[in-house]
C-alpha cells in the first residue's frame, strides 16, 4: 500500500473473521480453519513421535525436558484435584494443552492470511468445549449412577438447583467463548496494527505478538486447568466428601 | 429501522460492551493480584502455588471481557448495515 490515506472500517470489516470456505452438499466449511486445525494436530502428533524417538534414561535433550515438565504439571494437578481415580484425565489435559497451546500459536505466523488460528474460529472451540463436557456428563453418570447424578444438582441445597443447572449450561459456552475470544481478538489486534504507517509497524507488531504468546500459553493453560476441575466435580462421590 | 440509526445503536452497543467489560476485567485483575501480593508478604514460600491460583483467576476474569468482545464484534462487523 503506497497510499498514506488510512484503511477504513468498512475496507478491514471484510477481513475480521472472514473466511476461505468450501461448500459440500450444502454445508459450508471454512477450509482455512480445517487445514490449520490439520497442521497443528500434525506438529503435536509430530513433537510427540520425534520426542519417542530420541527418549533416552540418560542425559535428557531438551524436548524430553519440557514435554517431562508438562506432564509432571498436569500430573500433579490430577493428582491434587482428582486424586488417583480417573488417571485417563493426564493424557487429555496434555493433549489439550499442547493442541490449543500450538493453534494459540500459529497466526502469529504472518501468512497473507491463509493459515488463521483455528481457535479463531467459534466451531474449533465450541467443538472442543463439546468433547470436554459431554466426557464430563458421561463420567458423571457412569460413577454416580442415573439416580446420583441428578441428585447431584440439588447438592448441598435444594433451593440452589437453577443455579446449579444454570452453570452447567455456562460450562460449555463460556469455555469455548473465553479461548475463542483471546485469539480472535489477538488476531483482530494483529489485523489493526497492520494499519498503521508502514514504518511504525513493526514495534508495536513485536510487542503485540509477544503479548499474544503469551496469552496463548495463560489460555491453553486454563482449558486443561479447567477441563481437569471439571472432571474432579464430576468423579467425585460421596464416599469422597 | 432506518440504517443510520441500525448503524449508530450498533456502534454505540458495541462500545458500551467493551467498556463495562474493560473496567469490569481491570477491577476484577486489580483485586487477585492485590491478595496474591498480600499473601505473598504473608508467606514467601507459597509464591508458586498463590501465582499459579493468581493466572487461573486472571484467565477467568478476562474471560468475561473477551466474551463481550466477541459481542462487540457481533455488534460492529455483523449487525451495523451500512
Amino acid at each position: 500500500m503506497s497510499t498514506p490515506t488510512p484503511l477504513a472500517v468498512k475496507d478491514i470489516g471484510g477481513e475480521i473473521g472472514h473466511h476461505i470456505t468450501v461448500t459440500i452438499g450444502g454445508f459450508v466449511f471454512n477450509i482455512d480453519t480445517i487445514w490449520s486445525t490439520a497442521l497443528a494436530g500434525a506438529i503435536v502428533v509430530g513433537l510427540g513421535l520425534f520426542l519417542r524417538a530420541r527418549v533416552t534414561s540418560g542425559v535428557p535433550s531438551r524436548l524430553q525436558l519440557i514435554w517431562e515438565n508438562v506432564v509432571d504439571q498436569v500430573r500433579s494437578q490430577v493428582e491434587e484435584q482428582i486424586g488417583p481415580t480417573a488417571p485417563f484425565v493426564v493424557p487429555l489435559a496434555i493433549a489439550l494443552f499442547m493442541f490449543i497451546l500450538i493453534a494459540n500459536w500459529i497466526e502469529l505466523v504472518p501468512t497473507m492470511e491463509k493459515f488463521p488460528s483455528p481457535t479463531a474460529d467459534v466451531n474449533v472451540t465450541f467443538a472442543l468445549a463439546l468433547v470436554v463436557i459431554v466426557w464430563m456428563h458421561v463420567i458423571s453418570i457412569r460413577r454416580k449412577g442415573v439416580k446420583g447424578y441428578f441428585k447431584h444438582y440439588a447438592q448441598p441445597y435444594k433451593l440452589l438447583l437453577p443455579i446449579n443447572v444454570i452453570e452447567e449450561i455456562a460450562k460449555p459456552i463460556t469455555l469455548a467463548l473465553r479461548l475463542f475470544g483471546n485469539i480472535f481478538s489477538g488476531s483482530i489486534m494483529i489485523i489493526l496494527i497492520g494499519l498503521f504507517p508502514t514504518f511504525l509497524v513493526p514495534w508495536p507488531n513485536a510487542a503485540w505478538k509477544l503479548f499474544d504468546m503469551f496469552i496463548g500459553v495463560i489460555q491453553a493453560f486454563i482449558f486443561a486447568l479447567l477441563t481437569i476441575l471439571y472432571f474432579s466435580s464430576a468423579v467425585e462421590t460421596e464416599a469422597s466428601h | 429501522m432506518s440504517s443510520a440509526v441500525q448503524m449508530a445503536g450498533a456502534f454505540v452497543g458495541g462500545g458500551l460492551a467493551l467498556g463495562g467489560g474493560a473496567v469490569g476485567a481491570a477491577i476484577g485483575d486489580g483485586i487477585a493480584g492485590g491478595a496474591t501480593i498480600e499473601g505473598v508478604a504473608r508467606q514467601p514460600e507459597a509464591q508458586s502455588r498463590l501465582f499459579s491460583i493468581f493466572f487461573l483467576t486472571v484467565g477467568l476474569v478476562e474471560a468475561m471481557y473477551f466474551i463481550n468482545l466477541a459481542f462487540m464484534a457481533l455488534f460492529v462487523f455483523v449487525l451495523a448495515k451500512p
